[in-house]
């Protein structure tokens, strides 16, 4: 067949397809458009195409025609292969189970960041009290000052500075520097692990010389109780975004029988639900800890319950939700 | 072929054929993009400032948005590409050719931070540079493309003259040589397309120039398959 009948004889056929092709475009974002296509038919379309394409290329037809079945061919390609956006169903789904099983499934990588965060954590928050100088080594000097100044007896918000301070505008700057954080620990996962080592360590240390430092200082109390209510779910994401970057350096250690660049893509696509997750607790986070851990009109000790409910709950949510039911 | 095309086999038994798009035009792309964003934070900081406290907390939220999401917000909702890429005609896929998804979206755009050091995209140019597809750290991980929208348009429509059989019998490829010579004679200045067409004396009759891309072109429409 010479390309000129091969075009007359299918001519219709393509701008139909390229009929539905816009319509099914317009469909996605303003909800419009009727094609002469029914859906049903245009798998049968799409190959029907892909053959005319295959055909136009092995006879050696012009360039223009085989350029604008291609053409074709990748948007039918894109629009019947493409992942189609789900909303808030997917957020719930994500929420009930996706999360809690992507940190189950992890959980030797969340094992891993947490020994390399809570060690030097809890090793310096039990050591400095008893070398106080030691804080001095690791935190600058004015910096453990003005922490004591942001627990000290005077303030009327814990853990601020300034009364100027809002709720509002800290509630911003949590967000915007603690997810930061996160993002960042997961990303440096790409330097072999490396740098999500270095961060879970760098905050180990530096968490824990400032709560020693503190409770040297005998602001114990104050301290605690700013910190409580957050700490579940900023330490818990600190945790997981050194998991969702050890996974991605050790993608690259170890990539087993795969290529390097693709055990990669896969350690990524699993560490996505992690740094997802983590960035949902560091906004939650990021709320307590503006709003609810500044108050002081409850006394420490329902702020520690507070806390420990909140620890415990989250706890619970990694260990228990999402799991099948046993038959 | 060109070494910028990247062939993908789809599941039909046929190849697809993306232009993927190369390290000036990406950071282009980024300037832009980083112009809009400055330009964004710029007329909404505004009002927002007005509003005190608040307004610095809202606008803390607003530079941390711009900085992680924007990418990602033009890239899954946006049809594939921000507003700088749409610019450059850039758009992002995942390695078989579909619509970029949130995960893979995510993974790119979450990375560019290990990809934008030691200095604006050090690391990321030197992987675009030394991996085969153009891709930056971040692509790699999220198996994605940055492409051309737009196949390349070297060639248009095989302009209409008599037909005429061609003297000999042509190959396929020669046929095929031949086709492309006629359909990119219009984009070729016309002394460049008659130089070309001369250089085939057997097939274009060596009668001159002007009568040799004549010829050609005649050749051309008898292969496609018009007739008198």
């Amino acid at each position: 067949m010479k390309q000129q009948a091969f075009e007359a004889h299918y001519e219709v056929r393509w701008i139909e397809f390229a009929d539905w092709l816009k319509h099914s475009g317009e469909k996605r974002t303003k909800g419009g458009g009727k094609s002469a296509l029914e859906a049903m038919d245009v798998p049968a379309r799409y190959r029907e195409l892909c053959q005319h394409l295959a055909l136009a290329r092995d006879r050696q037809y012009s360039a223009d025609l085989i350029e604008r079945l291609s053409g074709l061919a990748l948007a039918g390609h894109q629009a019947l292969y493409g992942a189609h956006t789900r909303g808030l169903e997917r957020v719930w789904q994500f929420l009930r189970t996706g999360f809690p099983r992507a940190v189950r499934r992890e959980v030797r990588f969340v094992a891993l960041a947490a020994l390399l965060f809570f060690g030097p954590l809890l090793t310096l928050t039990f050591a400095v009290p008893r070398h106080p100088e030691f804080a001095y080594v690791v935190v600058p000097a004015r910096m453990l000052d003005s922490v004591q100044e942001m627990y000290g007896e005077a303030t009327k918000a814990l853990g601020r500075k300034r009364e100027a301070d809002t709720d509002v505008a800290m509630f911003g700057f949590y967000i915007f520097n603690n997810v930061r954080i996160g993002f960042q620990t997961f990303a440096g996962g790409l330097a072999f692990g490396l740098g999500a080592i270095f961060y879970l360590l760098y905050n180990g240390v530096f968490i824990g010389a400032i709560t020693g430092h503190i409770i040297h200082s005998g602001l114990a109390v104050n301290f605690f109780s700013f910190t409580s209510g957050h700490s579940a779910f900023e330490l818990g994401a600190i945790c997981l975004s050194g998991a969702a970057g050890l996974k991605l350096g050790f993608a690259l250690l170890a990539p087993g029988r795969l290529r390097r660049a693709a055990a990669l893509r896969a350690a990524a696509a699993q560490a996505v639900p992690l740094v997802v997750g983590l960035a949902g607790m560091l906004l939650i986070a990021a709320g307590i800890e503006a709003f609810w851990s500044p108050r002081t009109f409850l006394p420490p000790v329902a702020k520690y319950a507070v806390g420990a409910m909140l620890w415990l709950l989250l706890l619970l949510y990694f260990a228990f939700a999402g799991r099948e039911r046993a038959n | 072929m060109l070494d910028t095309a990247r062939e993908i086999p789809t599941p039909e038994g046929i190849e697809l054929s993306l232009r993927l798009a190369g390290p000036v035009a990406r950071a282009l792309a980024w300037m832009i993009d980083l112009v809009v964003r400055l330009t964004a934070f710029g007329i909404l900081s505004i009002p927002v400032s007005l509003l005190g406290g608040i307004g610095a907390g809202i606008s803390f939220i607003l530079w941390f948005g711009l900085e992680w999401f924007y990418p990602t917000l033009f890239e899954v909702y946006g049809g594939g590409a921000t507003p700088g890429k749409r610019a450059l005609g850039l758009i992002v896929l995942h390695r078989d050719g579909t619509p970029v998804g949130l995960p893979a979206s995510l993974t790119r755009n979450l990375l560019r931070a290990v990809d934008f050091l030691p200095l604006l995209y050090g690391f990321g140019l030197l992987s675009v540079v030394l991996s085969r597809d153009f891709q930056r750290l971040g692509d790699i991980a999220g198996g994605t493309l940055v492409v051309y929208r737009e196949a390349s348009t070297q060639h248009g429509a095989i302009p209409a003259a008599p037909p005429l059989p061609p003297a000999m019998l042509l190959s396929p490829l020669e046929q095929r040589t031949l086709l492309d010579l006629a359909a990119r004679s219009q984009m070729l200045t016309s002394e460049r397309a008659q130089e070309l067409a001369a250089l085939a004396p057997r097939l274009s009759g060596a009668t001159g120039d002007t009568a040799a891309l004549a010829r050609v072109l005649s050749i051309a429409n008898y292969l496609i398959g018009r007739r008198a």
